[in-house]
């Protein structure tokens, strides 16, 4: 037989901690839901998701800590990295967690679909997009990036009941299935090219030696582009976003928007600012080109959406560009407004999400404009909530939406791209325009309409759980907006302990 | 943005393949002749008319097992080499396949619970009467849920 | 936060004056947001809370305006009662506000306008979704004037966005969705252009400076090269052009201006406007004071033919309220004529014109209000005979109509006279033509005023009643009417207070111009207004 030496990692638990937090919770859920079949209530599932994702946002500090006190380090044989870049995503995936099944719970109670399946899905999502901002490590990444991805497909499809749920689903997996198939093959090109998968030394690799013949390794770096690109549904690669955000539950929607745009941008930044940077005059000008069509293609094709699940799909999009930008700028400068900018989109998108949910469900599961108007009588409160959040989103001044746009801009500006700054203003007037008409048919009038009488116009009740993650998405949305320091300093701090 | 040059190839690439697929449609539209029969139309071209729909009904719970299996085969076979190494791997391999073991474990409960390897007719788990009220929904779904257990 | 960064410099800067003891200006600001939220708090049935707490946060902002203004020193020429703190650092941006002459009376316009149009022309319906869009549109003209920081300025000058869609939108006329978007579109298309030129303004002062600053008196500082200032103005004023509106940025504005309800008329003509012609006195002449005096010779010629263009669609025009609609466009003109003519006087000129033209162009959009609301007309062949009717309105209306075409003793006059002496020392031409446009501004307001007031009235006329200025009307019209005169006949106050910013401006103007080679051009030019 074969006389083997192996050279044994020495892993480090605790700096994978929160990763392991959401696996070992995953366990825990998938055992009691065996054990106890359908005793419990999705409410209390989502309730011990919520102490699992506390659990993981507390080690994550103590995480954040550490780094702060002892610098940034690496883990398990390099493939880990623990910097202020992968606390900030390891925070932002653990408050997620927190936030989502607050509008998940009654959803899925009320659709029928009980038991836990959902928040243990939810919960394995979250340690993908959690590695993906850890992972040092192409084939960590590609690990990542199925471990995020899995999961989302299947929560697609989570609705058994309506036919577009189970279409969402296929489309998701079949598409995602091939993004990942490139995704692979970038990374072996890469490796072919550089003799290594671990970011550092491809790093390190193409700062020391001129590659006479570049074309696997353009051919690799134009692949990994595009598999993340599809992950983020950037211009041309978005195609599907629409539809499955429009046939997936609506309860889960915004949480699958939030982890998948920021386990995607996580890995997205690190491996090309950190391991590509040599590269940057060969795919800047192609990321150039996908942020312009995100921005422009997004905001245009939202404007003739009657469907607001499907506009806020296309609004994604066009955030996606935004967040590109900080990629564009190439400057810590720009990363950290792209952190800035995803972390304020993920709240704001889980709370609108959320509401559309509970609108939709008070209108016979009818997310069309329609289905908006006059709410700001019926349920006053709640329609200023909507307007909140999708005032945010325009970036309306005094919002984190706002300053998030303002950084990503002005990062551009300062890394002399004012085309692309230009085009994102302009985009962002048109996205204004949308918004505003949700609000406006919201509060605007209707006496006429009352006479033609929609029978049902009673308030919508909402449970305790949609406001509890109402309030905490409006506060983070407000609050940092009004006093940004504490998270402009977390954003900058995680790119400052980049590498 | 001088190095766009460089992509010049590929732009040009991309218009000569999409000259190419419109100018094969559109020749294969002005060329081909049009004889449609109905035994043209039919899915099978070689002419036999179909008798029954294929592929025959057969019961999903086929699939769940074979995706079990399939996962089973996985374990086993990230289990074999790590049998074979077992000495030289120590304490950390036996770490490493107990975390392994144990996810595996706690989904294969999860799938006995669920009744993935029940077999025989279907038994109805959600009275869908019990609780919720009564919606168009709710009953068809309840009509729907009668007629697959009888 | 565990993690040392970078010590950022205090923004603080020698050039503003120092800290004043009770921060006026922050309550002024303060006061109408406190009065919208407690607003939004109260059940939308108690109507007529509502409406005391909106007139009364509205009525506070005016005393608190008034304070500022016993406060001011007529002696300071740069910012007063300043107040600043750190906001965003990392980001350059800080909360730091002031006055000095330029902002003071636009501070003062907006105080008075609001309550006034509050009280004088509130819709019936919805008045809770109303009052609180009011109280933050106040909100958002007031933190425009007083803002120091280039990007706090930008976040209330959006501010004022939001408000004003939802009032055309919600309250105004037939064609109001049409209008409110267009509106919308055009002056946000403009600020997006604004924001990438502010930023890029900033980072051009940091490689100077290292600094990351907004401040807008740091900002003055910077050096630009000619195509970065070029560059920059362009990006600047396009923005305030739309907002202004300067021919032919100004497409949106008649019918944004005639389908928006009267108290968003009164607010879009009265104080909105003048958002735009500040941001080029602030901010164009400010920072890029090359680019200014050298472009300015396309902007007086655009001012002009606002002015000419403005005055002859007016004549035309058959319906009232767009007839005032275009006559403030075509006032506006003097006004971009004043500010680009870069004297002394011209600039005081349009300063001051800035609070004539608030005035008298909300007091005509009332007055259309008024007679809208007796005949639900705006049309003017459908309008006679009304001073038979109502004679105590055909008299405000005349006051105001001569106001607005300048007759001397009222304070329309003052501002014009100022602009067109002003703006003849250093561009004859531009003034000569210009003064048509006073002519033609006679014309349309006398002849609409005869369409309207004069002529016989019919029967029938008489039976459809038209009710003469009622006690609460005359409450709105008579202040305005008394500020109109008080400034048209005794205008130093105000004038002393508006003249050393104005002319600590043109000189920063003048100065930066002699250091570059193409300036002798300007020095013959006095830089005093004659006392």
């Amino acid at each position: 037989m074969l006389a083997t030496t192996i050279i044994l990692p020495t892993i480090n638990y605790t700096a994978i901690l929160p990763e392991l937090i959401m696996l070992g919770g995953m366990l825990v859920l998938l055992g009691l839901v065996a054990v106890i079949p359908r005793d419990f209530s999705t409410k209390t599932y989502a309730g011990l998701t919520q102490v699992i994702g506390t659990a993981s946002l507390v080690s994550s500090l103590v995480l954040w800590h550490d780094v702060a006190a002892h610098g940034a380090f690496q883990a398990v044989a390099q493939a880990v990295d623990v910097d202020g870049f992968s606390v900030f995503f390891l925070v932002l995936v653990s408050a997620i967690l927190i936030v989502a099944p607050a509008f998940a719970a009654d959803y899925l109670h009320d659709e029928g679909i009980e038991g836990a399946e959902y928040f243990i899905l939810a919960l394995i999502a979250g340690a993908g997009a959690m590695l993906m901002g850890a992972a040092n490590d192409l084939i960590l990444v590609f690990l990542a990036l199925e471990i995020l991805s899995i999961p989302l497909y299947v929560i697609a499809g989570l609705n058994a009941r309506r036919a577009t749920s189970g279409e969402a689903s296929m489309k998701y997996f079949l598409l995602g299935a091939f993004s990942s198939a490139i995704f692979v093959y970038g990374i072996a090109l890469t490796y072919g090219a550089t003799g290594s998968t671990n970011l550092a030394d491809i790093a390190a690799f193409l700062s020391r030696n001129v590659i006479a013949t570049p074309g696997t390794l353009y051919a690799g770096a134009a692949l990994l582009l595009v598999g993340f690109a599809f992950k983020i549904a950037a211009v041309p690669f978005h195609m599907w976003s629409p539809d499955v955000y429009e046939g997936s539950p609506d309860g889960v929607v915004g949480f699958m928007a939030a982890i998948a745009k920021v386990g995607g941008f996580a890995a997205f930044l690190r491996v090309f600012v950190s391991a590509l940077p040599t590269l940057s005059s060969i795919w800047e000008p192609v990321v150039w080109v996908l942020c312009a069509l995100s921005l422009i293609a997004g905001a245009v094709i939202a404007l003739s959406q009657r469907n607001i699940k499907r506009m806020l799909a296309y609004s994604s999009i066009n955030h996606a560009g935004f967040i590109l930008m900080g990629l564009i700028a190439l400057s810590s400068r720009g990363v950290a407004s792209s952190l800035y900018y995803l972390f304020a989109y993920s709240f704001i998108v889980l709370a609108s999400f959320g509401i559309v949910t509970v609108v939709a469900k008070a209108n016979s599961g009818s997310a069309e404009i329609d289905a908006f108007r006059g709410l700001g009588r019926r349920s006053p409160v709640l329609a200023v909530f909507f307007a909140i959040f999708l005032l945010a989103q325009a970036g309306a001044p005094f919002t984190t939406g706002f300053l998030a746009k303002f950084y990503v801009v002005s990062a551009a500006v300062a890394a002399h791209s004012y085309a692309i700054a230009v085009i994102a203003m302009l985009s962002a007037a048109v996205a204004v325009f949308f918004y505003l008409r949700v609000v406006l048919v919201m509060f605007s009038g209707s006496e006429t309409e009352d006479a033609v009488g929609t029978p049902e116009q009673h308030p919508i009740v909402l449970s305790r759980w949609v406001w509890s993650g109402i309030m905490a998405c409006a506060a983070a949305t407000v609050i940092f907006g009004i006093y940004p320091l504490p998270l402009i300093n977390f954003a900058r701090a995680a790119t400052l302990l980049f590498r | 943005m001088g190095s766009l040059t460089s992509y010049l190839p590929i732009f040009v690439l991309f218009i000569l393949g999409f000259l190419f697929a419109a100018l094969s449609i559109v020749a294969s539209k002005l060329l081909a002749p049009k004889r449609p029969t109905t035994a043209k139309e039919a899915p099978y071209e070689c002419g036999i008319v179909p008798t029954y729909e294929l592929p025959q009904r057969f019961p999903v719970r086929f699939y769940l097992v074979a995706m079990i299996f399939v996962i089973f085969d996985i374990e086993v076979i990230f289990l074999f080499p790590w049998a074979v190494v077992y000495n030289s791997l120590g304490t950390f391999g036996l770490v490493e396949i107990i975390v392994f073991s144990l996810a595996v474990f706690f989904s294969f409960i999860y799938l006995i619970a669920n009744g993935a390897l029940d077999w025989g007719p279907i038994k109805v788990q959600r009275p869908a009467s019990e609780s919720a009220p009564r919606t168009t929904s709710s009953t068809v779904r309840r009509v729907s849920s009668n007629n697959e257990a009888a | 936060m565990p993690v040392s960064l970078p010590a950022i410099p205090a923004i603080v800067t020698g050039s503003l004056a120092s800290q004043h003891a009770f921060p006026y200006l922050t309550w002024l600001i303060l006061a109408p947001i406190i009065g919208a939220v407690l607003v939004v708090a109260l059940p939308k049935d108690l109507v007529r809370l509502i409406r005391s707490i909106t007139y009364l946060s509205s009525l506070a902002v005016l005393g608190i305006t008034a304070a500022v203004i016993d406060q001011f020193s007529t002696k300071l020429a740069g910012y007063q009662m300043t107040s600043t703190h750190e906001w965003a650092p990392g980001l350059g941006i800080s909360w730091s506000i002031g006055v000095d002459g330029i902002s003071l009376f636009l501070v003062a316009l907006t105080a008075v306008l609001f309550p006034l149009a509050l009280y004088g022309v509130a819709p019936s319906r919805n008045v809770k979704a109303y009052s609180t869009w009011m109280l933050l549109l106040e909100t958002g003209c007031l933190g425009s004037f007083v803002s120091l920081d280039l990007m706090l300025f930008f976040l209330f000058f959006e501010l004022t966005l939001i408000p004003v869609y939802f009032l055309i939108a919600s309250w105004g006329h037939e064609g109001r969705n049409r209008a409110a978007m267009r509106f919308f579109i055009y002056t946000f298309v403009g600020s997006a252009v604004l924001l990438v030129g502010a930023i890029a303004l900033a980072f051009l002062h940091q490689a100077q400076t290292g600094v990351l600053t907004f401040s807008i008196p740091q900002l003055e500082m910077t050096r630009l090269s000619g195509t970065e200032g070029v560059l920059l103005f362009l990006a600047f004023t396009f923005a305030f052009a739309v907002k202004a509106p300067i021919w032919p940025f100004h497409t949106w504005s008649p019918d944004a201006y005639a389908e928006a309800p009267a108290s968003g008329s009164i607010i879009l003509g009265g104080v909105m406007a003048k958002l735009g012609t500040y941001g080029i006195i602030r901010f164009d002449l400010g920072f890029f004071p090359h680019a200014t005096t050298m472009l300015a010779p396309i902007f007086l010629t655009l001012g002009v033919i606002g002015i000419i263009y403005g005055g002859m669609v007016a004549a035309r025009q058959r319906n009232l309220k767009r007839l005032v609609a275009y006559s403030s466009l075509s006032h506006m003109g003097f006004i971009v004529l004043g500010a680009f003519a870069l004297t002394g006087a011209s600039v005081s000129g349009a300063v001051l014109q800035m609070v004539n033209h608030g005035l008298y162009t909300a007091a005509l959009f009332l007055l259309v209000a008024m007679i809208y609301r007796r005949r639900k007309t705006f049309e003017v062949s459908r309008l006679r005979g009304l001073q038979n009717l109502a004679p105590v309105m055909a008299g405000i209306f005349t006051v105001v109509m001569l106001a607005s075409i300048g007759l001397p003793g009222l304070n329309g006059f003052i501002g014009e006279f100022l602009i067109l002496s002003g703006t003849f020392t250093a561009h004859r031409w531009w003034a000569v033509v210009a003064v048509t446009g006073v002519v033609i501004s006679a014309v349309y307001m006398l002849w609409a005023y005869q369409q309207v007031f004069h002529g016989k009235v019919t029967e029938d006329e008489r039976a459809a009643a038209f009710p003469e200025i009622s006690p609460r009307e005359r409450l709105v019209l008579v202040p305005i009417v008394v500020l109109i005169v008080f400034l048209g006949v005794y205008p130093k106050p105000v004038l002393d207070r508006i003249e050393p910013s104005v002319n600590q401006l043109v000189t920063h103007v003048l100065q930066i111009d002699h250091a570059t080679p193409s300036a002798a051009y300007h020095s013959s030019v006095s830089l005093k207004l004659g006392k």
